[in-house]
């Protein structure tokens, strides 16, 4: 199972952050997340592929500097 | 070390005003060729209209400068202000002072926010502000002693020249047992042998057993600091506690305090972690939008950033608590001990450097072509000694080097430095120079403007490169983001008052990466607010980090996410509980909204602040050359093509280019246009008689600057 911002979704072999934002209302509106801790940006969702039991975390990016 | 000579100059003793609300509704006077220190009282009219902090700083700094004067006139002043919830400790964030002056840089006003403890020793002293006006012959320390309630201006010869070593020295010799009841504010040798010298503002880190720094970096006020022959400012104060500011609300004051210091405690270890490692997670955020300067802005990434990020100052940086202010739990003014330089006066020996914060390393590091996180640090570390603010260090010797590999300049010129980009050797040794104003680091430390004219009137370099490529606006170099796909981000940085520093309006993520604002008037109504409520935390004492880099967990499901209108709601209790006066956040905006148009027309009567000076050099908009065109074609062809609707076929990329070029200024320009007319100011960028009558700043000076330039 995977973890993301408390929702539970199944593991499957090759599944990418970005295939799992996509099950999340709001998931369009991530530009950066946290996959096991590390932060990853929106432009590696489609490369980074996540291994069971891991968990995301998204991070409101959104007004900083 | 030479023995101290110290002479009396002037001292004063007076009766210490508590603090009441917030306020003491006094600000010291201190001018150093008079050799007077006098008290002056803050009229209710005035602590209403400018709130306080920077507020209180400029209009200290309108009346002591006339509009003809320039930055090294005895006239202009070093103002330093906290505000009315300045020195709460346990509200995350509430030890800022905020700093203004007339700058080298701008020859108009600057602030620079900063942390510490001075603005509220200041304050516990006494003092609402401080306002330093005159010159003297050197080596002037200025005490403010609120617990023995006495102040004297010294002649102290003999100090160290750096301003770790001073800092540390005068924390020894005033304390009377006690380090942390002493603050230092210094500038260094750098910042009297250049324009872009910063203020050093210490506190003493019990934990660690020594004097930690934070910096007023931005344009130049520790220039105009040694100028006025100030070697430093020492304010002295004893116990610390929310009961120092009397509030007019303790209860509320201390239940919104402990609401948002723990949802910062539960929440940033899930979000940016700035307490384990401060701003360095926008290293390889920054990177992967394409938003990290990179090679003097022609780029905004790099495969080696990896190199400077978040992961290798999290191993650097010496773990502990690293608040600025008591309490704060946002706690993200790291640094790294034991560090050695390896050049310089501390070579070979074990210091410790506060830092560094994105901006040094994207301005001395990713942004010069250095992925070597020591050369920064000791890059970081000697501007500190010296006095020199990163950000314009990073930016101005980032010109340098593109000027030196387009061969706008040679070695010739440089003392025989090959200055190409990547070469860490050499950026050390130019930030030497810079320091000593010696050899061609001399010329560099004037700034980018200076430098312009240099290059081209005496070594022959193409003026309109050189205008095209050197990143300053008004004066001031920029900050270390990436502008040319965010034109909501180019007004952030053009449209800001004292020039490109983000602290006014971050909004490239919104724009470029969330397109939250698609129009020319969303862009103008978010360059309205945020540059508002920015400007609200310098008039309070606040930092504003945990207003949105901690946010709530359900600040997504509210109406508009970017404000995190739920902390803006807790700064309105905050405030409210603080002064006893009942404020609403649609209030927040309409205090700053007096300021801020205070501040655009003190730029009008310096004789800057209209359209004219609204301007960015077009690197800021977009490709100058081709390979900057080409690193991003795939963009820039579907602009021209989907947006401009140009037939780009078989064309070339210099034509390209140019094309390019001609619709992103015209869209500049149309941004102006909203902004202007969204923040009630003139086609020409000035605010009209009806803005500041509705704002009270209808004061008979301000509508006689407003007269002079033709707005009656």
């Amino acid at each position: 199972m995977i973890t993301v911002d408390e929702e539970t979704f199944p593991w499957q072999e090759g599944l990418t952050v970005a295939d799992l934002l996509s099950k999340l209302k709001d998931g369009r509106s991530y530009a950066v997340v946290k996959l096991d801790g590390k932060p990853v940006s929106r432009p590696h969702f489609d490369t980074t592929t996540v291994a069971d039991g891991c968990r995301i975390t998204p991070i409101p990016m959104i007004a900083g500097g | 070390m030479t023995p101290l000579k110290t002479t009396s100059v002037k001292a004063l003793t007076y009766q210490r005003r508590d603090v009441d609300k917030g306020y003491t509704n006094q600000y010291l006077d201190v001018d150093l060729s008079a050799e007077t220190i006098a008290i002056g009282s803050i009229e209710e009219k005035i602590k209403k209209t400018f709130i306080g902090g920077k507020g209180f700083d400029l209009w200290l700094l309108w009346h002591a400068v006339s509009g003809e004067k320039k930055w090294n006139d005895p006239q202009n002043a070093v103002c330093i202000a906290s505000g009315p919830m300045g020195g709460i400790p346990g509200y995350p964030g509430s030890g800022k002072s905020i700093v203004t002056s007339i700058s080298p840089l701008t020859g108009s006003v600057i602030d620079s926010n900063v942390g510490g403890y001075f603005g509220p020793y200041l304050k516990f002293s006494g003092f609402d502000a401080l306002r330093i006006t005159g010159k003297a012959q050197g080596d002037m320390v200025v005490v403010i002693d609120g617990i023995e309630e006495s102040i004297e201006i010294l002649r102290i010869s003999g100090l160290p020249e750096d301003a770790y070593a001073l800092s540390d020295e005068l924390t020894e010799r005033f304390s009377k047992g006690k380090k942390v009841g002493i603050s230092v504010v210094s500038a260094g040798p750098g910042a009297a042998n250049t324009r872009i010298g910063c203020l050093n503002f210490s506190w003493y880190d019990n934990a660690r057993k020594r004097v930690r720094y934070k910096q007023a970096g931005r344009g130049g006020i520790g220039t105009v600091f040694a100028d006025k022959g100030l070697k430093a400012v020492v304010a002295r104060w004893e116990k610390v506690s929310m009961k120092n500011n009397n509030p007019a609300d303790l209860e509320a004051t201390k239940t919104v305090a402990k609401r948002h210091a723990r949802e910062i405690v539960d929440l940033d270890p899930k979000q940016n972690e700035m307490a384990r490692i401060g701003t360095t997670h926008l290293v390889p955020i920054m990177n992967d939008f394409d938003l990290l300067p990179t090679n003097n802005f022609q780029y905004g990434s790099d495969p080696r950033a990896s190199l400077i990020g978040r992961e290798v100052f999290a191993k650097l940086f010496d773990p502990g608590f690293d608040g600025c202010w008591k309490g704060c739990t946002v706690a993200c003014a790291h640094g790294v001990k034991d560090f050695v330089p390896f050049t310089g006066a501390y070579k070979g020996k074990r210091v410790f450097v506060d830092g560094p914060e994105y901006e040094t390393i994207a301005g001395c590091g990713s942004n010069l072509g250095i992925f070597d996180p020591f050369t920064i640090l000791e890059i970081n570390f000697y501007c500190d000694a010296y006095g020199l603010d990163t950000i314009s260090v990073g930016t101005g010797i980032a010109f340098v080097m593109e000027c030196f590999e387009r061969g706008l300049i040679d070695a010739d010129h440089t003392g025989g430095m090959d200055l190409s980009f990547g070469n860490r050797l050499n950026a050390l040794e130019l930030v030497h120079q810079m320091a000593a104003g010696r050899g061609f680091g001399a010329i560099v430390g004037q700034g980018i403007r200076c430098m312009k004219k240099i290059f081209s009137e005496q070594f022959g370099a193409d003026p309109a490169m050189l205008q095209d490529i050197g990143m300053e606006s008004k004066g001031l170099e920029f900050s270390e983001y990436m502008t040319k796909e965010s034109l909501a981000q180019q007004g952030g940085y053009g449209l800001a008052l004292k020039g490109p520093q983000h602290d006014e309006a971050w909004l490239i993520f919104l724009d470029m990466v969330h397109n939250f604002m698609p129009t020319f008037e969303k862009k103008a109504e978010a360059l309205h607010w945020f540059p508002m409520f920015r400007t609200w935390f310098g008039l309070c004492g606040l930092c504003k980090l945990p207003w949105n880099d901690v946010v709530p967990e359900d600040n997504k499901d509210t109406v508009e996410p970017a404000k995190v209108m739920k902390h803006v709601r807790w700064y309105a209790e905050y405030y409210t509980a603080v002064t006893g006066n009942t404020a609403t956040p649609e209030d927040l905006i309409t205090m700053s909204e007096a300021v801020y148009n205070y501040q655009r027309i003190f730029n009008l009567k310096m004789g800057y602040g209209t359209r004219d000076y609204d301007t960015l050099p077009y690197r800021a908009m977009g490709p100058v050359t081709v390979e900057e065109y080409d690193s991003r074609h795939e963009r820039y062809d579907a602009e021209l093509k989907e947006k401009y609707r140009v037939d780009i076929t078989g064309k070339e990329t210099p034509w390209k280019v140019a094309r390019l070029r001609k619709r992103r200024e015209a869209q500049y320009e149309t941004l102006k246009d909203a902004v202007y007319q969204r923040r009630g100011w003139t086609a020409n960028g000035i605010p009209t008689v009806d803005t500041v009558n509705r704002l009270g700043i209808d004061f008979p000076e301000v509508l006689a600057v407003l007269a002079e330039n033709g707005v009656k």
